[in-house]
């Protein structure tokens, strides 16, 4: 109780000084209160208060009260996988490789996202093909290196990776985790719907 | 007054009951579920997933889904389809059907739950041309 | 069984040249019967009992004057060493917060001598930097202090822009504080929670773990992820809070006090946590300045020392915050500081929300930050600029520069060391944490082993930050 006092005090003088409140202005240097209890004091009326408190367990019985309150609350667990948790269309899981509405796979193999890319996850080899488009040979994302920055979806030019929402992908092996060009575009081909409702969310602030 | 007795909440525990199926359809979710809950249905997939929506939860369990019933104990929460992803973590409020800005192209691919630990495991492969072609003694 | 007991006559009966294995169905058995196992005797010396045998008379008056006939044959008084035990205070421990392992020396219960261990999580991070661009060096100060993932980014951004000599635009300031304040609660909850568990308070720890959840999932809003957002960049922010965010936020921040007051009220004058925690770790002023704390640990034993208010950064001149102190450091006082500042946080993130200024949330200076993506798919220029700062970076001038800040831990500090190219030629990190649990020898001595626990539990260490 002491300490709200203390801060309600504090705040009053501060509602006075914050109107001009500047960088370097000494009373900022001020802006500090205690919070220990201050020491007990032995007027005779504190002195029952403490022990009537002692005797009767007060404090523990408090808290005992608050627990009990969330006994008769809803429990904030929820019951996965059948209820899932909130989750942003911002979510950076799962990479994919998207294509195009033609059905024309997106990435140029600029290789920005290898470049970019802290933890190298990414490798990627390029060719021409035999339309003369350059395409990439390989693709492959080493999930377990993968630190989901999102750097790679952001350095892409044409919105070919991305981190999909997908987050159930754990595996039991390792290897299941080294993801190659066919598995990324596997991927974007499944995801696509979602992918493109998160990019058409997001699209204010890209 | 009856609300103050409590009165409201066998109601609803029976409502539940019977929107489950009687008492073995009750056992049954529960064994199943670990919990009942009755609400509107507000969709089924291709795959037999059943989306439910009921405001009386709070926000985080207000929506969920009923596994197909042909997966028995062995669903899985990949198997929750793109489509109905956004829905169900409350990334937008409408249901795929509803939701004319989703993309339907042809070359798009049917939802596979994760794979691991069975036979259709993605495994790794290279997918390009080896760089050293080994000769083929005659 | 014939030719296994002929074998064993042979065998024993010694230097019979012809002992083969031939004859043996079981060889392996003949070892055993060789070795003297004496197991049939008990550990009693029959030499020394034999001095006691013989005929015994009960003396009588007149036989108990005799002098003893026997004397015991004890060994000499030796000098004795004793040594305190060791105890072991694994990496597993859970208390241990991660992987400290601590050495204590302990007498009966007591602590003599703590001696930390650290090092089981090291990365290298700081190596690494020196290998990364400008840019793709921040997603390691998430991994730094992993309770406090946006400080850590606040504090490296505000380095290299401080090298780049640049300022970065005002909304962006509002949400680096917004969030920074935001990850203070995110820690508070952690440390306070944590330090409850290991006293033996696991009831708050769901509490506050359920508002940790919900801050978990502004970072996942407003950055794409729940932890480790890189968000915070070097010339402002990577993406402009969506809509609402705010709203929720400011729901959050109207509704946590008072999760704060249960805490509180669970907690502060309970008998139990007063005994486990009150004159348990004292710091006196002089110990907390000698041995460079920072923090709630130096505010615990009465130092008026905060960052954001001796040289405040960001937006932290704009907001009115106290900050709140202790008396005598002991862990009481830090735990109620530790309250006190979420308090205090949710003060700054409520004035954040009011004042947040609207406006561009990066530098403009298309040489430094990569341009929006809008702009990067219609004009060459931009795709230009995109192209170089994701594959080449930016070229920081040469300087050096020691930047801090006050993380929810302590001086959160980074040392940048530039040589003009575009990845740090040096990257020195001070973490708080590492102060604080040097001087646990220190603030341990004599305390009982219980006590360190608890001891561990004030210093908030996080093993991601001690050991980079």
């Amino acid at each position: 109780m002491a300490t709200v006092q203390i801060f309600r005090q504090t705040g009053k003088q501060l509602l006075g000084a914050a109107r001009c409140a500047v960088a370097t202005s000494p009373s900022i240097r001020n802006k500090y209160y205690i919070v220990t209890p201050p020491e007990e004091s032995m007027e005779w009326n504190d002195v029952t208060d403490r022990a009537v408190n002692n005797m009767f367990l007060l404090e523990i019985f408090r808290g005992m009260g608050i627990t009990f309150s969330y006994l008769l609350r809803e429990p904030a667990t929820i019951n996965y996988p059948f209820e899932k948790g909130p989750l942003s269309p911002r979510f950076r899981g799962e990479h994919a490789l998207r294509r195009y509405p033609s059905g024309e796979e997106r990435c140029i193999a600029c290789k920005l996202c290898e470049a970019i890319c802290p933890a190298q996850a990414i490798t990627i080899e390029a060719e021409e093909r035999p339309d003369g488009s350059r395409r990439t040979t390989r693709y492959d994302i080493d999930m377990t290196k993968c630190i989901y920055c999102g750097f790679c979806q952001e350095a892409c030019p044409v919105d070919a990776i991305v981190e999909g929402p997908n987050f159930e992908f754990s595996t039991e092996t390792h290897e299941e985790m080294l993801y190659n060009k066919e598995k990324l575009l596997n991927n974007g081909d499944k995801w696509e719907s979602e992918i493109a409702a998160n990019i058409q969310a997001d699209h204010l602030y890209r | 007054m009856a609300k103050f007795f409590g009165v409201d909440k066998v109601v609803r525990f029976f409502q539940i009951v019977r929107d489950n199926g009687g008492i073995r359809g009750s056992l049954r979710a529960l064994y199943r579920r670990d919990e009942l809950k009755s609400g509107t249905l507000i969709g089924e997939d291709k795959y037999g997933n059943r989306y439910f929506e009921n405001n009386m939860h709070f926000y985080g369990r207000n929506r969920w889904v009923e596994y197909a019933d042909h997966v028995g104990l062995d669903y899985n929460a990949s198997q929750v389809p793109p489509e109905w992803f956004g829905w169900l973590h409350y990334k937008t409020d409408l249901p795929p059907y509803k939701d004319p800005s989703r993309p339907n192209y042809k070359w798009m691919l049917d939802h596979t739950e994760n794979m691991t630990g069975t036979r259709d495991a993605y495994m790794p492969y290279s997918t390009t041309r080896p760089k050293i072609e080994a000769w083929k003694p005659k | 069984m014939a030719a296994a007991v002929l074998g064993t006559v042979l065998r024993k009966s010694a230097g019979f040249p012809l002992v083969g294995k031939g004859l043996l169905k079981n060889g392996a058995g003949l070892y055993f019967i060789d070795q003297k196992r004496d197991a049939h005797q008990s550990g009693i010396d029959m030499e020394y009992l034999k001095q006691f045998h013989g005929p015994v008379m009960y003396p009588d008056e007149y036989t108990s004057q005799y002098p003893t006939t026997y004397r015991i044959e004890l060994e000499p008084p030796r000098e004795q060493v004793i040594q305190n035990s060791f105890l072991n205070f694994g990496p597993q421990h859970p208390a241990a917060h991660g992987v400290l392992r601590l050495v204590l020396e302990l007498d009966a219960e007591t602590v003599i001598r703590s001696d930390p261990h650290i090092g089981l999580l090291h990365r290298g991070t700081e190596k690494l930097i020196e290998y990364k661009t400008y840019t793709q060096a921040l997603p390691y100060f998430d991994r730094l202090d992993y309770v406090s993932m946006m400080c850590n980014e606040q504090c490296y951004s505000l380095a290299v822009e401080k090298l780049l000599n640049i300022d970065v635009p005002i909304r962006a300031k509002y949400i680096r504080v917004l969030f920074a304040e935001i990850t203070r609660i995110l820690n508070h909850i952690m440390g306070i929670g944590t330090h409850a568990l290991d006293i033996g308070a696991l009831t708050p720890f769901f509490w506050l773990f359920e508002e940790r959840e919900k801050l978990m999932e502004f970072y996942e809003r407003v950055s794409g992820a729940r932890m480790h957002a890189a968000y915070i960049r070097p010339g402002g922010v990577a993406l402009d809070m969506p809509l609402g965010l705010m709203d929720d936020i400011y729901e959050f921040a109207t509704k946590f006090a008072e999760r704060c007051d249960e805490v509180e009220d669970l907690l502060t004058e309970n008998r139990i946590w007063v005994a486990r925690t009150v004159d348990v770790g004292v710091v006196s002023y002089e110990d907390a300045l000698n041995c460079g704390f920072s923090g709630v640990m130096l505010r615990g034993s009465g130092i008026k020392w905060d960052l954001r208010k001796s040289q405040p950064y960001d937006a932290y001149d704009l907001v009115d915050f106290d900050v709140p102190i202790g008396v005598k450091g002991d862990c009481y006082d830090r735990y109620l500081c530790r309250v006190e500042e979420m308090r205090q946080s949710l003060r700054i993130i409520h004035q954040c929300l009011n004042q947040m200024p609207p406006g561009e949330i990066r530098t403009d200076d298309a040489k430094i930050a990569p341009p929006p993506r809008s702009e990067m798919k219609s004009s060459m220029e931009a795709l230009i600029h995109h192209f170089k700062l994701f594959s080449q970076g930016y070229q920081v001038p040469p300087g050096a520069t020691y930047t801090a800040i006050e993380a929810p831990k302590g001086e959160f500090g980074v040392y940048l060391v530039s040589d003009g190219g575009s990845k740090p030629y040096r990257c020195k990190i001070k973490a708080p944490g590492f102060a604080h649990l040097a001087a646990l020898d220190m603030i341990g001595k004599k305390h009982m082993l219980a006590d360190i626990v608890a001891i561990i539990g004030t210093l908030d260490v996080v093993f991601g930050e001690i050991d980079r």
